[in-house]
This record gives structure tokens, sequence and C-alpha cells, in this order.
């Protein structure tokens, strides 16, 4: 009787594979987030962003979905960043370690910005 | 104040919304508040996942007091599986390696974000887990 | 607090919440109920809507029924089922609701005239719910169910 919450969307930007996510990332979150990132990859996405928008719940289940993105990133030679998330969910990710994966950015514009200073 | 919601994924999210209403009540700001809902939304999910082993038409039960300067917080389950402490918490480069499994976060988060957090003794069969949050200062030592 | 699953019906899903009497828990009440009627799909105003009507009802059990005895307990049940959302507040009845309350439209023209400025709370529920009930709680005291039926 509950909603499912979270949209994902994507798009593209300056070379990056931008992956909106909107709403909650939980357990349920997992076909959608999975199914954005085979989709970029597909196209032959090298830099992939993460965009968080709008997302008050983010639950180690979640996160555990991220941290499998981030095993086929590796495997993929891709490079992931993060941005959008609030305040306490950067502190989350960092707390989990997520940062040493990804970059973690504060909005689109810096992570966009990060990416091309690395590949200059 | 006392809650009582279907253990069923998703509801956790109403839990996190009173819980986090009672805490600003009490004067938590909202940093603190924060961690308080991201703890107690893992906790509601042990407890709906394990302790009640996904089984449906259970409840989950949450407590509410403020007393000595503390806020408690406490999440029971009906108790179909008794929780076993896990000694070691994976952390993200054994789970990258594939050597543990991508979920039990969880409890790791809880304890980072809270000032006490563990299990406590029942005699009724079901798990208790409870949830601390000083009102002064958050103090270096986490005990559980 | 656990009830069996039999208490509800196989499409319904219950949430309890029992507050202390005591006046600024109203908005505990109604951050739960609004985060439950959000996730259920409601709209932003039909939230507000009933953000406004519970905490009037809360605030009413507060200080009518219970007589402001912080040690007495608001009992709030959600019942949240495919096409409505069903709120009933109710408190442990020390002073019964005046059924002449739960019907008559207060006047602003009235209320100029009158020392006690309000009498507006029962007369908003009634405005912003879909259907109200005014009963005995099965404890005892009032009840106050309201509906709002999901479009």
């Amino acid at each position: 009787m509950l909603e499912d919450e979270l949209s994902v969307s994507t798009r593209e930007r300056d070379g990056v594979a931008i992956i909106d996510l909107v709403g909650d990332v939980t357990t349920f979150a997992e076909e959608k987030i999975n199914n954005a990132y085979a989709q970029v990859t597909s196209k032959g996405a090298k830099h992939v962003l993460m965009n968080f928008r709008q997302n008050d719940y983010i639950n180690s289940a979640g996160i555990a979905i991220l941290i499998g993105v981030v095993t086929e990133v590796n495997r993929n030679n891709q490079k992931l960043a993060i941005s959008g998330l609030s305040q306490h969910f950067q502190k989350i990710f960092r707390m989990v370690g997520l940062a040493q994966y990804a970059d973690i950015y504060q909005d689109e514009d810096e992570a966009i910005q990060g990416f091309a200073t690395a590949a200059a | 104040m006392e809650l009582s919601f279907p253990s069923e994924l998703g509801y956790e999210r109403v839990a996190r919304d009173a819980v986090a209403a009672f805490a600003r009540r009490l004067g938590f700001d909202q940093e603190r508040i924060e961690d308080l809902k991201t703890a107690l939304g893992e906790a509601c999910i042990n407890a709906i996942e394990h302790g009640n082993g996904r089984a449906p038409g259970l409840r989950v039960d949450i407590s509410c007091v403020c007393e000595d300067g503390r806020l408690m917080v406490e999440i029971l389950d009906q108790g179909l599986n008794r929780y076993q402490q896990r000694n070691v918490v994976a952390s993200i480069d054994t789970k990258l390696s594939g050597l543990a499994p991508l979920r039990g976060m969880g409890l790791m988060m809880i304890a980072q974000l809270v000032d006490e957090a563990g299990f406590t003794e029942s005699q009724d069969g079901r798990n208790h887990f409870r949830l601390a949050l000083y009102r002064n200062q958050k103090t270096p030592v986490a005990q559980s | 607090m656990t009830n069996s699953s039999s208490d509800t019906e196989p499409n319904e899903r219950m949430i309890e919440l029992r507050l202390p009497s005591r006046l600024g828990y109203e908005k505990v009440a109604m951050d739960t109920a609004a985060s439950l009627a959000k996730r259920m799909g409601f709209d932003p105003e039909r939230v507000d809507a009933l953000r406004t009507a519970v905490s009037e009802a809360v605030t009413n059990a507060i200080e009518h029924g219970n007589g402001r005895d912080s040690t007495m307990k608001v009992l709030v049940m959600l019942t949240a089922r495919p096409d409505e959302l069903v709120v009933s507040v109710a408190d442990q009845g020390l002073t019964p609701l005046d059924q002449d309350r739960t019907v008559m439209t207060p006047r602003i023209e009235d209320s100029f005239q009158k020392q006690d400025k309000g009498g507006w709370g029962i007369w908003l529920i009634r405005e912003l719910m879909d259907e109200v009930e005014f009963t005995t709680a099965p404890t005892g005291g009032n009840q106050i169910r309201m509906v709002i039926h999901l479009e």
C-alpha cells in the first residue's frame, strides 16, 4: 500500500553519464539502479555520476546496491563519482568507506568539473 | 511515546518520521535527529528482516523515553529469530573483494551514529534493541 | 502494544501511536500521519489538510478529553486501506465531548462577542476530512474517527 518512492533516469553531459536518483534508496531500488548502470555502460560510458536529489532516506540496503555498482565500475575500468547528497548522507557514505572508491561532490557542476580536471 | 507498525519494509519510514518529531520536541538539533533517523531505520529493518524473519502479519514496537538526560529508543520485534551478535563487522574492502555479504552494514552504521546501541536482555522472547542519544555533547566512547 | 494480525483486515495496515497528554506532542501525531499519507500517495494539499485535522483532534484530546493530565495518553490509530486512510484519535475520557460542539458551525461574528475565541477545531476537522465521526473509544474516552479518501 506504500508507494515505491524512487525514480531513476539517465542523461549525458560533457562526456559524463549521469544517473539521477530522486527519492528513497533502499532494497527496492536494486533493479532500477542496476538497469540504469547497465544502460549507460552498454553505451560505453567511462565516467559515471550518481546524482542524488531529494533523498531523505538512504539505508544500508541502498548503500549495498551502490557498493555493488562500485564493484562493477572497478571491473569495467570506469570512474564513478557521487553528487547531491545531503551533509548527513555524505557523512554516512564516508563512514561506510565509499569515498575511497568514488569521489563525493556537493553537486553536479562540481562533479563534472572534477571529471574534467582528472581527465586533463 | 509508543509506536507500533506492521513488520513490512517501507513502514520504517513512518517510524523514522515519528521518532524524529519526538526528538525535535525534546530539543535535539537537526544533525543528531538525522543520525537518529538513520540508526532507527536500520534497527527497524533488522527487526523486520531478521528478528521477525520477514514473516507476514507481525509487528514492530518502538518505545521512546526521555530520562536522566538521555533519549532512549527501544525497538522490539516478535522474536521469531533470536539475534546472534556478530563480532566482526565486515569493512567495505572485504565486501568489494567478495569476501563478505553486501548486507549487514546496519549495525556498524548504528554504532557510529548514536551514543549507545545494543541488544538488551529480555524474558519475553522478543529481541529488544536499544538506542540512546545523550542530551549534551555526544560522548567519545560508544557503549553497547 | 502488539495486536494480533486478526485485528485488521488483510488489506489493511495499522499504525498505532501513544502520546503523552501534553501540548506540543500533537506535532508528533501530525508528522506521523503526514508521513504515512505521503507514502500512500495523497496529494500535498490533502496531506496538509490531514495534518491540520490531526492537530486539532489531538489538541482537543489533550486539552479537553484528558484534562491536560500529562500522565494520561492520547491514542492515535492510523489504518491504511487501498483507497483511504482512517485516523482515529482517542483520549482517556475525563471530560466527555459535548455533542453539540460536534455539529455546530461557529461564526466569526459570534467570536467577536464571546470570551472564548476558539471552537473552530471541530469545525475545521469536519471541513477538511471526507468523513468524520464522534464516538466513544473502546477504552471509554472520546474518539474522533476521520477518513480521507485516496483519489
